[in-house]
């Protein structure tokens, strides 16, 4: 069983999120940062598409009432176990009533915890444990995680060893591809858009990425038949402030796109906070295409490198 | 604004292609007809995660980026080749209470126009409408067929609380809201009809391309 004390600014049970349902109007949910759930997993022997329980800010208590071996990654929030402190990146053994504090986040913005083991969790809604906080379900109760929620784990020790991995680099240069509307958006916008950069609105959340300016100024006046949006898609209303959706976002949308963000740098957005500066450059499919294959590359060597590692051990 | 060719077929992402054919103008529904259909060609193909119409528009999510450029040279002659009629869809009546508290905007909506209660009711209920597409929220439909005359601009002021099955009308659409939510439309009435159930088999009762009427099972005045 583990415990929900505190759950900070925003907690909940993530996997990868749903898909096959868009066109029932249905979002696709899940880790804003699907690499660091599934490294974060690999780290206590769980799926890649295992939950994890993802971490907004810090400022955040669960406690354990078994043995269990967990890892955390993201971002380092100062977490501890019972005032010892605890390594964000590495797997290690949580004993029965300890209590994991973390603190604020100075760097990034979210932390994914995976807890090896079963997790008993209501029955998976469309093939996904994620919670999609907006429509209210799947997850624990269809809500986000508070104070007092507690649900049952099976632990499963997977190895004897702790065990560390590093994430892909963060970075605050997003790469992005031609949207459909480049050529209807008054004059240039697309180019300006880039050519300046703009910090995260305190108002963004999993549903979006609300960017600022003091400098560039996009507002526009036309309004367009509903398409198809998804994450990634970066919306332009009328009043010029972009919005980059993220997972928990909406399946149609009536905005104009500037463009879509490449697949291997939304991850990015999981850490960066309101305040945080960002800037954008449009690249090619084939630059994307490659951009993925990284990200595919770095995970197919920790999978060889762990199954070294746990045959030694 | 600038003229764009239709079809405009674009990649989005290494994953996903939108095909567009909105022109203003045109025919929505006779044009909704064949993106239906190529929405079922794609979907039986068995190369997409996500096929997702939206108004004269669809989206198309693959499995594999290796696909991209298959679909990104094919869409064309299929859309050529199709047929509205090559769509099979579903008939939904939703039994519905007109008026009363069920309805707290109905009689404003028969004011604005120099209706009766029972006219809106009327009027409202002997249309046939298409689902366009779902979205905004899970199971929330886009129907197109409201009588003209029915057309009654949405408060200026959204209400915070809009209950689950509240048949309404915005602007020059009317719809049912699956959920709880806040809402800016006129609410006329009420159905039981769900249309949305997560915990269902299906969750969601209505897809792209059904049509439904509205049945009067009361009219409170």
């Amino acid at each position: 069983m583990i415990t929900i004390l505190k759950p900070g600014m925003q907690m909940s049970i993530q996997d990868q999120g749903r898909v096959g349902s868009r066109h029932l109007g249905i979002g696709q949910s899940g880790c804003v940062d699907p690499y660091a759930q599934i490294i974060t997993n690999r780290l206590v022997g769980n799926p890649d598409n295992h939950p994890v329980i993802e971490i907004t800010l810090g400022l955040a208590e669960i406690q354990f009432d078994n043995d269990y071996y967990i890892a955390l990654h993201g971002t380092d929030m100062k977490a501890s176990v019972n005032g010892n402190a605890v390594q964000p990146g590495w797997s290690f053994y949580i004993k029965k009533g300890d209590i994991l504090k973390l603190n604020a986040a100075r760097h990034g913005f979210r932390n994914y915890l995976a807890i090896g083991g079963d997790w008993h969790l209501p029955t998976a809604i469309l093939d996904s444990y994620s919670t999609d906080i907006a429509a209210g379900f799947g997850g624990l109760h269809g809500h986000a995680l508070k104070a007092g929620d507690r649900f049952d784990i099976t632990p499963k020790y997977a190895t004897k060893i702790g065990l560390g991995a590093m994430l892909p680099p963060k970075s605050t240069h997003i790469r992005i591809l031609a949207g459909p509307h480049a050529s209807i958006l008054p004059d240039n916008t697309c180019d300006k858009f880039t050519e300046h950069s703009w910090h995260i609105s305190p108002s963004s959340n999993r549903m979006g990425a609300r960017l600022l300016s003091d400098e560039c100024k996009l507002a526009h006046s036309l309004s367009l038949p509903s398409m198809a949006v998804m994450p990634g898609s970066i919306q332009l209303p009328p009043n010029g402030e972009p919005i980059v959706l993220l997972n928990d976002a909406q399946t149609t949308g009536g905005y104009p796109i500037i463009g879509t963000v490449i697949e291997a740098d939304l991850r990015h957005f999981a850490q960066l906070k309101p305040g945080d500066f960002l800037h954008f450059e449009f690249v090619s499919l084939e630059q994307a295409h490659l951009a993925q294959q990284k990200l595919v590359a770095h995970l197919n060597q920790l999978a060889i490198a762990l199954k070294y590692k746990n045959a030694k051990s | 604004m600038a003229s764009t060719q239709r079809p405009q077929i674009t990649a989005l992402t290494t994953h996903c292609i939108f095909f567009d054919v909105y022109e203003s103008g045109q025919d929505v529904l006779e044009t909704q007809k064949k993106i239906w259909a190529l929405a079922q060609l794609c979907q039986n193909s068995g190369d997409f995660i996500d096929v997702v119409p939206a108004n004269n528009n669809l989206t198309l999510y693959l499995k594999e980026s290796s696909l991209l450029a298959k679909w990104q040279s094919s869409l064309l002659s299929h859309w050529h080749e199709i047929k509205s009629n090559d769509f099979t869809s579903t008939h939904h009546k939703l039994a519905t209470v007109y008026g009363g508290d069920y309805g707290p905007d109905i009689s404003a909506v028969a004011k604005y126009h120099n209706l009766t209660i029972d006219d809106v009711a009327q009027m409202h209920s002997s249309a046939t409408y298409h689902v366009l597409f779902l979205g905004f929220q899970p199971g929330f439909a886009y129907l197109a067929g409201l009588n003209p005359q029915l057309y009654t601009p949405r408060h200026e002021k959204p209400r915070i609380h809009v209950p689950k099955g509240a048949v309404a009308i915005g602007g020059e659409q009317t719809g049912v809201y699956p959920e709880d939510s806040p809402g800016g439309w006129q609410i006329i009435g009420h159905t039981d009809f769900k249309l949305f159930d997560i915990n269902a088999q299906t969750p969601c009762a209505i897809a792209p391309g059904d049509t439904l009427e509205f049945v009067i099972q009361e009219v409170l005045k």
